[in-house]
């Protein structure tokens, strides 16, 4: 009997929600009060609502910026390679060594296929060769910056020296003061710059690139930049430590 | 109290959504939760029918604009639960209602979003629905593992 009296009420009371529901929903559309009313409930979730509006700008802001940052990074990247490309062809129309015919302003991509560990800072080898127009002497790149040249070529792959092989050895430019140098390897993955005047206020992080002496390389390749003195000598001129602008731990391809 | 955080918490995933998709309606799975787990004493199920329409109608008021869409909503599936639920004797109510439970509190997430595209029309498309419900369904499973771990504590 209570059962069926509860059920009873519970339909009554159900019935009576439903209704006010549905003349509400019939009736307020044409009420302005209900305007009124809006605004007045928003006013008062502003407050515990806040910290998901904060929440949800820090989320817009992130991904915002992730999504610009990943923009700027493939853009740098790509233009390095242009600029490379771009150096290389200065550097003929100066009157510097044509390395091949067919070059554009992209530069060719090759992929390194040996860098043995015994000689993990003095070479590597590529699978591009005389057939891919390499010639001995080309720069090689990383990421837009040298890191060797070509040393040896045969019809399908070749052989680059590092800029870390003690064997390596070209002359350079601070961009910033127009010094002169010899940049060499040391054969255990440093590279350093050498025969600077003392006292002509090289600072860390001015660029070095290669520089127009000899035909070995065509000048304003970018090399790296001043990591910090190195050893100051007796004889007036100063040893720097470069940092290289490549990566030299980690590149599984070059450019050319 | 548990409602009124259900609600809050609801408003504030939407909220961070930006009112751009239906997030799930933890606010009527609270209710059906525990209206499955109401053991029927007292005043019944009237608690559910009107924080069902409390609820419905400052929901409305915040998202929609119009109260009643979402007031109706809520009402029609605490009905609807009372209705389906109270055909099962109380002693069957805990074993093997696993798939019954599962549909009715399915029902609360399914009906109160359909119920405006229903009355006003518009071009709301299905997958609106089935990206909502694939939204809900961890919702669902995680508010149906609560109700059969503590109907099954009750028991022993």
């Amino acid at each position: 009997m209570d059962s069926r009296r509860s059920t009873a009420r519970e339909f009554a009371h159900g019935l009576t929600a439903l209704i006010l529901a549905t003349f509400l929903l019939g009736v307020s559309s044409g009420l302005g009060i209900m305007k009124n009313l809006v605004d007045l409930w928003g006013a008062v979730l502003f407050i515990p609502e806040y910290p998901a509006v904060v929440a949800r700008e820090i989320y817009i802001g992130w991904r915002s910026w992730s999504r610009d940052k990943n923009f700027l990074s493939g853009e740098v990247s790509r233009l390095r390679n242009e600029n490379a490309g771009l150096r290389l062809e200065l550097a003929k129309l100066a009157g510097g060594k044509v390395y091949s015919d067919d070059r554009k302003n992209e530069p060719h991509t090759a992929r390194v296929t040996l860098r043995a560990p015994m000689s993990w800072w003095s070479e590597i080898r590529i699978d591009r060769g005389a057939n891919d127009n390499i010639t001995q002497g080309l720069p090689v790149f990383s990421g837009g910056y040298l890191i060797g040249r070509i040393s040896t070529v045969s019809a399908l792959s070749s052989w680059a020296e590092l800029i870390t092989s003690s064997s390596f050895m070209i002359p350079a430019v601070i961009e910033e003061t127009r010094e002169l140098g010899v940049v060499v390897g040391d054969g255990s993955g440093s590279v350093l710059l050498r025969y600077i005047p003392a006292g002509r206020g090289i600072r860390q992080g001015m660029k070095v690139s290669t520089a127009m002496i000899g035909e070995e390389l065509p000048p304003g390749l970018p090399i790296g930049t001043i990591a910090g003195e190195f050893a100051a000598g007796v004889d007036g001129y100063t040893t720097y430590r470069i940092e290289p602008g490549a990566d030299l731990s980690r590149f599984y391809t070059v450019s050319y | 109290m548990i409602l009124v955080i259900l609600w809050l918490t609801q408003d504030l995933l939407t909220v961070f959504t930006g009112g751009g998709m239906e997030v799930p309606g933890l606010f009527m799975l609270g209710i059906v939760c525990r209206l499955l787990l109401d053991d029927g004493s007292g005043d019944g199920s009237l608690w559910a029918i009107w924080s069902a329409f409390a609820g419905g109608i400052l929901w409305d008021l915040r998202w929609v604009g119009i109260p009643g869409f979402f007031t109706l909503g809520y009402v029609l599936v605490v009905l609807i639960v009372i209705q389906v639920w109270g055909m099962i004797p109380p002693q069957g109510r805990v074993s093997g209602t696993g798939l019954l439970v599962f549909v009715l509190l399915e029902c609360s997430q399914l009906l109160p979003p359909m119920l405006p595209v229903l009355i006003l029309g518009g071009s709301t498309g299905w997958g609106y629905f089935l990206v909502q419900q694939a939204w809900s369904l961890p919702a669902i499973l995680m508010a149906m593992y609560i109700y059969l771990r503590i109907a099954r504590d009750r028991k022993v």
